[in-house]
């Protein structure tokens, strides 16, 4: 048994642990009033590096993530300049990025300029491309004219939108309840060892992407393999898991 | 002032006006399902296809032209029957003829027997699974035979592209009879004095949400249809959008105009999930028809009410569920929730008061509007009233959607709808609403179903998915499944989830590796109290919910990693290795062809053996082997060392 410790007794840890049982001031949400005795709680100030730049660069996620709703981010007349070179590290992080087709992004612009909804121009955009290139991403903060830090933000928060190319067949194991008690996790590993990568790679050669989805509601046909966007198997093992990479690769080699 | 005789025929003129629109939206001449014509349904669920649907629609068009019956034979596809386990489903009408399970090569003899001819192809019946007797029709089937179906009633019967279908099955008239009615109080009345309780989960009273949304103050009003069915296990939602896709409308338009009439204007969404294309296509397909129609946009049937629904598509967050996470998403933010210190009802999306409910609530509406508050009120338990629709999934015999009375019990719905566990196999627990939920052992059985009952055995109803597991299911591990879905699910906004839920998953990791010691068991249950005390949202809050209903009812499982080193089921890795049995092995060399490391040696026809230094431990070879030689053991010989250590 874990010795007690703590120095007020309350038997539940360590000293720091005891820390958190104590009021301090705050405020009590329901009430809407301070509450506790005075101690310990200041303003919130931004953090500076030592030449005096700011670190913060208005991402916009406290402001975002904050229970209260206590932080509003607005336009600061006293910063004119960025802290960092944005043009210099957005050209960098392009460079990385294989080229695209920007004219298949003129329908998502059609749709956003119709009123559709940010994620809904990211659904559009995957559609075109079969991921979010950066420059796509760019675009749309441009054209609903929202800070881009927001735009990646909200891309890089939900597990379908993928930030890096996919290969030619993307294979989703499905990963409920059902399928994991038929066996799932045995079907990932057998995919991630014949295809040589991990959940989330895609192959050198271009052709697999391995992901997991959290279900596909045909947990009757458990465990659930989808390759593409129709082609369902049911049932899977992992021994017709590794025979249906092989059988892809066949094709793949024979055309 | 306008004289009361005037007023009276104001109404009546409306009245009649809106019953004359609802007559004239159907097109004469469409083809109606019935169960009286000699019709071919097809089922076109996400289940059915995934077993081939497509390939046996194509079989069945070529063998009816082959018959020269193309234009004599209709050909219906339909939403979801339910009996997924047995895809793909067909049904010859106006017999009735259930054909589960079919291949494309079996279909001519369908259409020559039963199509052509009067007879029955008795070799493609389903069987019942005890008797072995072959069942014709599905109403014999004890799948279907302790259902009640009032949300799933027209799953399967109608065409989902086919608003006309939905009319000919009294569609749209519990809206019509609302718009007439003109009363939006009187609604609210009825749906509250039926007992509805929201089906998303948490069960808060329907009536009580819509009036309070309707008592807020706001430019506008919003109606929001949850269809982020994020639960992995249940699928309810997604069938009910893809059989029946016009009663969801309906039961929004009724809402909304519950909500709005009279009050200022109302706008609807459906927040509706990713991974289910076939249900946003068919719901895209059934709000252009509502539209075109007049039972969505300005003036719905000349009643002056106006009201119209947007389609809005998740992206794989489960906590997008969350209804204050949901707003954040469709106002294009992180799906992240915020404090409820000020309800949606008040401040929902957008900022103004915001009505969500799931979308079997929805589809409750317009069969309470018809058949009154009372009949809806007469099933049930005293707190909890209507029906519920499980998501029967796991080692269980007859898998697929089942509709029952609230306070049915787990055995009738188990072992009655559901046909029991698989031969050879024993009961072992079952798991309802999904990672919020927890598991219940065999002696709870026989506890009735209600929202109440549940919540006091440790669990909660959730959407409604029963995941039942046998004796080959490590409750440790599936413990660990959970955690690790909400850890990997939890947005991250506040630390207790975030942090909590990844620490409970290491415990849990501890303990499946035989690492674990007893102040574990006890160290997690103090976490899991302040995980559920300090999260913001019902995710973090229901979060530890597997684990303590683990510890609740399944104790002596994890004592036996934690003392023993052994996992009683034989599925944590670290605690099992893999032996081939001596006297059952024919040396087929099927193993050996399929062991992905080469670990398994031996010749044609002779004993084989495993290499324990190179199995990985991935069950191929005892999957493919027929003849059940190949084992799971202990990894460690418990017996001979006491203790290891």
């Amino acid at each position: 048994m874990a010795k007690k410790s703590g120095g007020n007794g309350n038997g539940r840890g360590t000293l720091t642990g005891s820390h958190m049982y104590e009021v301090l001031q705050g405020i009590d949400f329901e009430k809407r009033e301070l509450v506790g005795k005075r101690k310990g709680v200041g303003l919130f100030d931004l953090v500076k590096e030592k030449d005096g730049r700011l670190r913060c660069y208005a991402c916009t996620l406290c402001e975002r993530s904050c229970p209260v709703d206590c932080i509003e981010i607005e336009h600061c007349p006293e910063f004119e300049t960025l802290p960092f070179d944005v043009d210099a590290e957005r050209a960098a992080a392009l460079a990385e990025q294989p080229e695209i087709e920007m004219a298949r992004f003129d329908p998502v612009v059609a749709r956003i300029r119709e009123g559709s909804g940010l994620v809904e121009a990211f659904h559009a955009t995957q559609e075109a491309f079969g991921w979010l290139p950066r420059a796509t991403l760019e675009a749309i903060a441009d054209e609903m004219k929202l800070p881009f830090s927001r735009v990646f933000g909200v891309a890089s928060f939900y597990s379908q939108f993928r930030l890096e190319p996919v290969g030619k067949y993307v294979i989703d194991v499905c990963m409920g309840t059902a399928c994991h008690v038929a066996g799932a996790p045995l079907v990932v590993e057998a995919f991630a060892q014949e295809l040589d990568v991990p959940v989330g790679g895609t192959t050198p050669d271009g052709l697999f992407t391995l992901q997991t989805v959290n279900c596909v509601g045909a947990c009757a046909l458990a465990p659930v393999v989808r390759i593409g966007d129709d082609d369902t198997h049911g049932r899977v093992g992992p021994n017709e898991a590794r025979k249906l990479v092989r059988k892809l690769r066949k094709a793949e080699v024979a055309s | 002032m306008t004289p009361p005789t005037s007023k009276a025929t104001d109404a009546d003129k409306r009245t009649a006006r809106i019953r004359k629109a609802l007559a004239k939206a159907p097109v004469k001449g469409a083809y109606l399902a019935s169960d009286d014509k000699v019709e071919i349904r097809v089922c076109a669920g996400t289940a059915c296809h995934a077993s081939g649907r497509v390939a046996l629609r194509k079989a069945l068009d070529k063998a009816l032209a082959e018959r020269g019956l193309t234009d004599k034979v209709a050909v219906v596809e339909t939403g979801c029957h339910g009996f997924c386990e047995e895809g793909p489903i067909v049904v010859v009408r106006p017999q009735g003829l259930f054909y589960p399970r079919l291949k494309p090569r079996d279909i001519a003899e369908i259409v020559e027997t039963s199509v052509v001819g009067d007879g029955v192809v008795e070799r493609l019946l389903y069987r019942d699974p005890q008797t072995d007797e072959p069942l014709a029709h599905e109403g014999d089937i004890p799948f279907y035979q302790g259902q009640r179906r009032i949300v799933l009633a027209l799953n399967g019967k109608i065409d989902p592209y086919s608003i006309d279908d939905y009319f000919n099955h009294g569609g749209y008239s519990a809206l019509a009879e609302v718009l007439c009615a003109d009363d939006p109080e009187a609604v609210i009345a009825e749906v509250e004095a039926s007992g509805l309780r929201g089906r998303g989960g948490a069960g808060f009273p329907t009536g009580r949400k819509w009036r309070y949304c309707r008592e807020n103050p706001g430019e506008k009003h919003y109606v929001i249809c949850n269809a982020d069915e994020g639960d992995p296990g249940a699928f309810m939602d997604r069938s009910v959008l893809e059989g029946d896709p016009h009663a969801v409308i309906e039961g929004m338009t009724i809402a909304a105009f519950a909500i709005g009439a009279g009050n200022g204007p109302v706008e609807g969404y459906v927040y509706v999930r990713h991974e289910y294309p076939f249900a946003v296509e068919r719901l895209r397909h059934a709000l252009g028809q509502a539209r075109e129609r007049g039972l969505l946009g300005d003036d719905i049937l000349g009643s002056g009410f106006s009201f119209d629904i947007r389609i809005n598509q998740g992206a794989g967050a489960f906590v997008c569920g969350e209804s204050t996470a949901l707003t954040a998403s469709i106002e294009g933010h992180r799906g992240m929730p915020r404090g409820k210190h000020i309800r949606t009802v008040a401040q929902g999306l957008w900022g103004q008061p915001t009505n969500l409910n799931n979308v079997e609530t929805y589809v409750n509406v317009p069969w309470i509007v018809l058949n009154g508050a009372e009949a809806f009120a007469a099933m049930g338990t005293p707190t909890s009233k209507g029906t519920k629709i499980f998501s029967l999934t796991g080692k269980i015999v007859n898998g697929g959607l089942v509709e029952v009375p609230m306070g049915a019990t787990l055995r009738e719905v188990i072992f009655d709808i559901g046909g029991g566990m698989l031969p050879g196999r024993t009961f072992k627990a079952v798991q309802l609403g999904g990672p919020s939920g927890g598991c219940l052992p065999a002696a709870l059985l026989d506890e009735p179903i209600d929202f109440e009952s549940l919540v006091a055995a440790g669990s909660m109803m959730g959407s409604g998915g029963m995941v039942v597991v046998d004796d080959t299911t490590c409750m440790v591990d599936f413990a660990k499944f959970f955690l690790k879905f909400t850890s990997e699910e939890s947005c991250g906004k506040c630390v207790p989830c975030r942090v909590g839920s990844q620490r409970l998953l290491e415990i849990l990791e501890r303990i499946s590796a035989g690492e674990g010691t007893l102040d574990d068991i006890e160290r997690m249950e103090r976490l899991s109290e302040d995980i559920i005390e300090g999260s913001l949202c019902a995710l973090g809050g229901t979060a530890p919910n597997p684990v303590l209903s683990t510890i609740r009812y399944f104790r002596d499982e994890i004592e036996a990693h934690i003392v023993e080193h052994r996992c009683p089921a034989g599925v944590c890795r670290p605690l099992i290795r893999y032996e081939i049995d001596e006297e059952a092995c024919t040396g087929c060399h099927v193993c050996f062809g399929a062991c992905p490391t080469q670990a398994i040696s031996g010749e044609r026809k002779q004993l084989h053996a495993i290499d324990q230094k190179l199995c990985i431990k991935c069950d191929t070879c005892r999957q493919v082997c027929r003849f059940d030689a190949v084992r799971v053991a202990p990894a460690v010989p418990v017996a001979a060392e006491g203790r290891p250590q």
